[in-house]
């Protein structure tokens, strides 16, 4: 009897012990990062030209601009990992990851939650067709097609906007479909299994350039100007480290740095704000 | 489609899909190894109290979990519960940990079914020399029923290495997760997907060889072993 009680009386500490561990956390992230000389990192690298994997490393304009601002910071080692976009803020918020290196569109929902950083790109939406359908010479002959884009994503929501709006306008509304990454929403528009897909232009211009054989760009955004930034967690813990990713990403862009990635990976500049996060308009 | 081209591309992929492969089979083996001898723990703490007590409904409870839920919703939780309690588990660990766990419900209820295959009167023979329950278990039992057993134990093997397939979910680069790359950069799906399914049949092929082999040497001593433990007994069957 009084082993099982002693038995009970131990495993209630250790799990006290445990919860302990886990909220004292009032020390700033940044430090602890310091002091750990390890940051943890979330990626979906499967969003090329941003992020993707080549030869296993994950390569793109995030990663090289991640590198670029952590130079800051030498003697912390990147443990970056590659899980898909559903996981990226869901992980995030149970402190799997310290941080988010993915281009995570800001939304207003999202902006609630967590803590972006200053814009990396821009990621307003528009529409991928396929080049031998000359047929969709605008946004608005989807009207009634199948068109897909990446759960979860906000490409998907400004879709599922401009959906309604046609439907407002009188228009058939949009079949919208839902794909775990956007490497398969391209395939299947390649195979005819979708007239379009809903993606952000920084992609698409890539895309369309790379293999102009199989896509071309619908030329026209079908919603409203977005951008593409990295996330932290919005707690007072993560603060100075959202300012730290802040402060490179600003100095990246008043060296130039900035503007050289952008034109590495995708061919042309965009321009982002770097005095504050803008407020998001999706 | 242009021939050349296709056998230049095919040796262009074999290399990282040689990488996906080595990872894929790093985990499967740890998985198998942690799977066959926690199941056959788990078995021993079952029958222990002639399978009444606490140990027995333990391992039913563990047994319906994780045969029980989808060996995905398995592999999240484990992946990304634990940091909420600020524990820090690296990804592979969790990947073999939470796939020999799952393998090891299975393999628990596998090497029950050949519990049937012992004659009931050497159990009564082994108690009634006084011998403990847990050493009736692993030197009696054990041995006799895998080797009853063990095509069914080789097939829970081959399916650890096919399961694998989705531990990409929690950044692990796995076979199948490069192969998915590849065909993002080239979408090109019958050779890409084609390449890697002869990958996973070599994969599983190998377990299946290894593990028939293993089964023969286990027949080969059983054998033995069988008829000088009958002829002990005098029994009068084979």
């Amino acid at each position: 009897m009084t082993s099982r009680r002693l038995l009970l009386a131990t495993l209630s500490l250790a799990a006290a012990g445990l919860f302990a561990a886990g909220t004292a956390q009032a020390q700033s992230l940044l430090e602890t990062i310091k002091s750990k000389k390890e940051i943890v990192i979330g990626t979906e690298a499967q969003f090329a030209p941003f992020e993707f994997l080549q030869d296993g490393k994950i390569v793109g304009y995030g990663p090289d601009l991640m590198n670029l601002v952590l130079s800051d910071m030498p003697e912390v080692k990147v443990k970056q990992m590659d899980v898909p976009f559903q996981g990226i803020l869901p992980g995030l918020a149970t402190k799997r990851f310290d941080f988010i290196v993915t281009s995570v569109t800001v939304t207003r929902e999202r902006a609630s939650k967590f803590a972006f950083t200053i814009p990396i790109a821009d990621a307003t939406t528009a529409l991928l067709r396929r080049t031998a359908d000359g047929g969709l010479a605008t946004p608005e002959s989807v009207a009634g097609k199948v068109v897909g884009s990446q759960a979860g994503s906000a490409q998907l929501k400004a879709l599922q906007e401009f959906s309604a709006k046609l439907q407002a306008d009188g228009k058939k509304p949009i079949t919208v479909r839902e794909y775990v990454s956007f490497d398969e929403a391209y395939a299947d528009l390649a195979a005819g299994r979708l007239d379009a897909v809903a993606q952000s232009m920084a992609n698409l211009a890539t895309l369309t350039k790379t293999r102009a054989d199989t896509y071309a760009l619908i030329p026209g955004a079908i919603g409203p100007k977005t951008y593409f930034a990295w996330v932290g967690r919005k707690d007072a813990a993560s603060a100075p480290l959202v300012e730290f990713f802040n402060t490179g990403i600003a100095k990246a862009k008043s060296s130039g740095k900035l503007e050289e990635l952008q034109q590495k990976w995708f061919g042309f500049t965009m321009d982002t704000p770097v005095d504050a996060v803008p407020e998001p308009t999706i | 489609m242009n021939a050349d081209g296709l056998l230049e591309r095919l040796t262009a992929y074999f290399p990282v899909m040689l990488q996906g492969a080595g990872i894929t089979m790093l985990v499967s083996s740890l998985a198998i190894i942690v799977g066959l001898a926690l199941g056959a723990c788990l078995l021993g703490m079952s029958l222990a109290n002639r399978g009444t007590g606490p140990l027995t409904w333990a391992v039913t409870v563990y047994v319906s979990f994780f045969r029980g839920t989808p060996l995905l919703v398995q592999l999240l939780m484990a992946f990304y519960l634990p940091s909420a309690f600020g524990w820090d588990m690296p990804p592979l660990l969790v990947a073999i940990l939470v796939m020999g766990l799952n393998s090891a419900a299975f393999q628990c209820q596998i090497l029950r079914a050949g519990l049937a295959a012992i004659p009931a009167g050497q159990i009564a023979a082994a108690y009634s020399f006084g011998m403990p329950q847990r050493k009736v278990f692993w030197n009696i039992q054990l041995p006799q029923l895998a080797r009853a057993v063990w095509p069914a134990v080789v097939s829970e093997f081959m399916d650890v290495v096919k399961n694998s397939a989705i531990i990409s979910v929690i950044a692990v680069a796995d076979l199948a997760r490069v192969t998915r790359q590849i065909f993002a950069a080239n979408y090109r799906p019958l050779e890409v997907f084609l390449s890697a399914g002869v990958m996973y049949l070599l994969l599983t092929g190998a377990v299946f060889a290894l593990g028939s082999w293993v089964g023969r040497r286990l027949q080969h001593r059983g054998g033995r072993g069988r008829r000088i433990g009958l002829a002990a007994t005098g029994a009068s069957h084979v």
